[in-house]
C-alpha cells in the first residue's frame, strides 16, 4: 500500500533541502556568474555589465589552449584513477573473504593524511634525491638522477591520480558490494565463465559506482591547482591555476569569475553526458 | 554403457573445512524423473543440487551426467540448469534479455533465438512480458520468468532450490501444479529442492530424505509414507506415533512386542533380537476407535482430549508414557465420547512400524501439525 501524501506536505519537506541547495550552491554560483561581466580596471571593479572578460577568453589562445590541455589531463587521471581502482575494488568484494573489512580500510585510509602532506611524499618520492632515484641508483642502474620525475605533467597525472584513487573506490566497491551473489551463480550456471560474467552482469551493475567514481575523480582532477603548482614545474600551468591567479596575484576578479564559469560549464556538460551514458539500467554494455 | 539415467551420484562426500555438509550420497536418477531431495534445513540437501549444479565441487565421489563424468566440469560448461531460491533474474535486462541470456552464453544470435524465448514464455504463461524489468514483476511471475530461463537452454536435467519457498501459500499450491505440468509436457528431468515434505510427496516420483548429510531413504512417495527406512523418515513425513516396546519373538516375518503389558503383533520385517528395546510407530489416521471389525492390536485406553479439526476429530490417549493419537473422520467418530472415557485403540499388525529404540533421537516431534 502506497501512502498518500498531500501536496502541501511534499512541499513542506522539500523546503529544508531547498535552503541548504539555494545558500550553498545556487547564490554563490549566480554572484560569481553575475561577477563574471563586471570588468576590473587597476584594483576597482566596475559593476557595469560587459562580455569583455568572455571575449578575452576567446581571443587569446592562451586560454583555450590550457582548457583544453587541463580537460584531457583530467580525463586521463579519471581513467587512471579508475584503471587502479575498479580491479581493486572487484578483488577486496569478489575475491577476498577474510580481512574484508580491514583491506577497505587501507584502502580509504589516505583519505586520513592531509592533502599537501601527501603531496610532499610524492615530491620525496620522484625528486632527484628521491626514492625512485635512490633506489635505482642503488641498485647501479642509473648513475645519474633521472629528471623526468618530478615537474611536469607526468608528475602531476601520477599524483593526482594517487589522490583520487580513493574516491572512485569507494563508490565502485559500493555498487559492487550490491551486487547479490546468486547473480554469479546464475551467470555461472547458465553458461558464463568468469569473464562474460564480469561483461555481462558485473560490469553493467557496478557501473553506477563507476560513473560516480568518474565524476568525483574528474572534478577533483580538473579544479586543482596545488598539484600543478608544486609538481608541475613549467609545465604545470593549468586552468585551475589560471582561475586561481586571476583572484589571488591580478585581482582580476571577474575574469577569474569568468574563466570559473567557463571550467564550471564544461565540467557540467562532460558529467552530464556521463551520467546520461550510464544511467539507463547499466544498459549501454548489455546491448 | 549407455543407461537411462540423466544423473548419478557415486559416494559424493562435501566437506566445507571440517564439517560435513553431505555423506557417501548416491543415487541414480532416470531421465525424466521428478526426484526431490527433502529434509529440514541443514542436511546437505542444497549443498548436493549445486554439486550437481557445478557451484560447488565434490570433496570426493562422482557425478555423473548422461554417463559421463563431470565431477570436475565448471558449472557454466554443464548442461544442467538452476532455478534459484530468489529467482537470481538480472535486474539490468529485460525478461526476454534474461531468457536470452543462456543462449547467447551459446552464440546463438538473437533472431534465431527470439522463437526458443517465446516458446519458454508460452510454456510458462507470460507471454508479452519479454519486455519487462524484473523489478516490474510479481514473485509468482519472476518465478515463472526464471523457470523459463532455465529450460530455454533445454538442459538434461532442471535443478530447483526451493523455488516456491518465498511465495504465499494459496500461490505455492498453484505454482506446485504449473511446475508439474510443465515437467510432464517438457518432459525434462527435475531436481527438485524441498523442506516441505507435502510439496516433495505431492509432485514426486522419487524422494531422499536426507538428515545431517546422509541420505535415510530414497524411494517412492508411497514407499517412504507406509514403509520409512528410519524413525527420522518415519517422523518427518506424515503423522507418527511413537511408543516404547520390547522385542518378544521375532521370526523376520512378524515381530510381537510388549508395549506396557499388552502384546501386539508387527506384520513385517523388523531387524531387532528378542529382549531388545523397540520404537513402535503407527500413523495416526491408521489407529481406529472402537473398531467394528476385529483387529490384531488392541489396548484398552482412557482418552486424554478431544479436537475436533473440520473434517476429522484427533483422540489422544497414554500408553505407557507416551501419547498415542488417533486421527478419525469427523463421519466416523462416535460423538458421545468424552474425555476420560475407556475406549479401545485399534491397528492392524501391517501398520504398525518397528525400530530400534535408538533412533528416537532422530524423531521430529510436531506439537502441532503444520498447516
Amino acid at each position: 500500500m502506497k501512502r498518500r501524501i498531500s501536496k502541501p506536505a511534499v512541499f513542506l519537506r522539500g523546503i529544508p533541502i531547498m535552503v541548504w541547495l539555494l545558500a550553498l550552491v545556487a547564490i554563490p554560483l549566480v554572484f560569481t556568474f553575475i561577477m563574471s561581466f563586471y570588468t576590473s580596471s587597476g584594483l576597482v571593479i566596475d559593476t557595469t555589465l560587459s562580455l569583455k572578460n568572455y571575449k578575452v577568453f576567446f581571443t587569446d589562445p592562451l586560454y583555450p589552449r590550457i582548457l583544453f590541455k587541463s580537460v584531457r589531463l583530467a580525463l586521463a587521471i579519471s581513467i587512471l584513477s579508475i584503471g587502479a581502482a575498479f580491479p581493486l575494488a572487484y578483488m577486496v568484494s569478489f575475491k577476498i573473504r577474510r580481512g574484508r573489512n580491514l583491506l577497505f580500510m587501507l584502502c580509504i585510509i589516505p583519505l586520513w593524511v592531509s592533502y599537501l602532506v601527501r603531496i610532499i611524499a610524492w615530491r620525496t618520492i620522484l625528486g632527484n634525491r628521491g626514492v625512485i632515484n635512490s633506489v635505482l641508483m642503488a641498485i647501479g642502474i642509473i648513475e645519474e638522477p633521472l629528471t623526468f620525475f618530478l615537474y611536469n605533467q607526468f608528475a602531476i597525472a601520477i599524483t593526482l591520480t594517487y589522490i583520487c584513487i580513493p574516491f572512485v573506490f569507494i563508490p565502485v566497491y559500493t555498487a559492487l558490494e550490491k551486487i547479490p551473489r546468486n547473480l554469479l551463480d546464475a551467470a555461472n550456471d547458465l553458461g558464463a565463465n568468469e569473464i562474460r560474467t564480469f561483461l555481462n552482469v558485473i560490469l553493467p551493475l557496478g557501473l553506477p559506482g563507476l560513473i560516480t567514481g568518474f565524476i568525483f575523480s574528474f572534478i577533483i582532477a580538473l579544479g586543482d591547482y596545488i598539484i600543478p603548482m608544486q609538481l608541475g614545474g613549467t609545465q604545470g600551468i593549468m586552468f585551475g591555476n589560471l582561475v586561481w591567479s586571476q583572484f589571488g596575484f591580478a585581482f582580476n576578479w571577474p575574469l577569474g569569475a569568468a574563466l570559473g564559469f567557463i571550467l564550471f560549464a564544461i565540467a557540467v556538460t562532460i558529467l552530464g553526458l556521463t551520467s546520461k551514458f550510464g544511467s539507463t539500467e547499466g544498459g549501454f554494455l548489455g546491448e | 554403457m549407455k543407461t537411462e539415467n540423466a544423473i548419478e551420484l557415486v559416494d559424493v562426500t562435501k566437506k566445507f573445512d571440517e564439517a560435513t555438509a553431505v555423506s557417501r550420497f548416491s543415487v541414480e536418477i532416470k531421465k525424466g524423473e521428478f526426484f526431490s531431495l527433502l529434509g529440514p534445513s541443514g542436511c546437505g540437501k542444497t549443498t548436493t543440487l549445486r554439486m550437481i549444479a557445478g557451484l560447488e565441487i565434490p570433496t570426493e565421489g562422482q557425478i555423473l551426467l548422461e554417463d559421463n563424468d563431470v565431477s570436475s566440469t565448471p558449472a557454466y560448461r554443464r548442461s544442467v540448469n538452476t532455478v534459484f531460491q530468489d529467482y537470481a533474474l538480472f535486474p539490468h535486462m529485460t525478461v526476454q534479455k534474461n531468457i536470452y541470456f543462456p543462449l547467447k552464453m551459446k552464440k546463438i544470435p538473437l533472431s534465431e533465438a527470439r522463437p526458443r524465448i517465446e516458446r519458454v514464455l508460452r510454456l510458462v504463461n507470460m507471454e508479452g512480458f519479454g519486455k519487462r524489468l524484473p523489478q516490474q514483476l510479481s514473485g509468482g511471475q519472476r518465478q515463472r520468468i526464471a523457470l523459463a530461463r532455465s529450460l530455454v537452454n533445454e538442459p538434461a536435467a532442471l535443478l530447483l532450490d526451493e523455488p516456491l519457498g518465498a511465495l504465499d501459500f494459496k500461490l505455492r499450491v498453484a505454482m506446485q501444479k504449473v511446475l508439474k505440468d510443465i515437467q510432464r509436457n517438457v518432459g525434462i528431468t527435475f531436481i527438485y529442492v524441498t523442506h516441505d515434505q507435502t510439496e516433495a510427496m505431492t509432485m514426486s516420483d522419487r524422494i531422499a530424505v536426507m538428515k545431517d548429510g546422509l541420505a535415510h531413504q530414497i524411494a517412492t512417495p508411497d514407499e517412504i509414507y507406509n514403509d520409512p527406512a528410519t524413525a527420522f523418515v518415519a517422523s518427518f513425513i506424515g503423522d507418527m506415533n511413537f511408543i516404547h516396546g520390547t522385542v518378544r519373538e521375532n521370526d523376520g516375518k512378524a515381530c510381537v512386542l510388549n508395549v506396557n503389558g499388552d502384546t501386539l503383533t508387527a506384520r513385517r520385517e523388523v531387524n531387532l533380537e528378542k529382549d531388545a528395546e523397540a520404537l513402535v510407530c503407527i500413523r495416526t489416521e491408521r489407529v481406529q476407535v472402537n473398531p467394528q471389525r476385529s483387529v490384531e492390536n488392541k489396548v484398552s485406553v482412557k482418552l486424554t482430549r478431544i479436537v475436533y479439526r473440520g473434517t476429522d476429530y484427533e483422540a489422544t490417549c497414554l500408553i505407557g508414557g507416551s501419547e498415542l493419537r488417533a486421527v478419525v473422520q469427523a463421519v466416523a467418530w462416535d460423538s458421545s465420547l468424552r474425555v476420560g472415557d475407556t475406549v479401545e485403540v485399534a491397528w492392524s499388525a501391517e501398520d504398525m512400524i518397528v525400530f530400534p529404540r535408538e533412533e528416537e533421537k532422530d524423531v521430529i516431534k510436531y506439537s502441532v501439525e503444520a498447516v
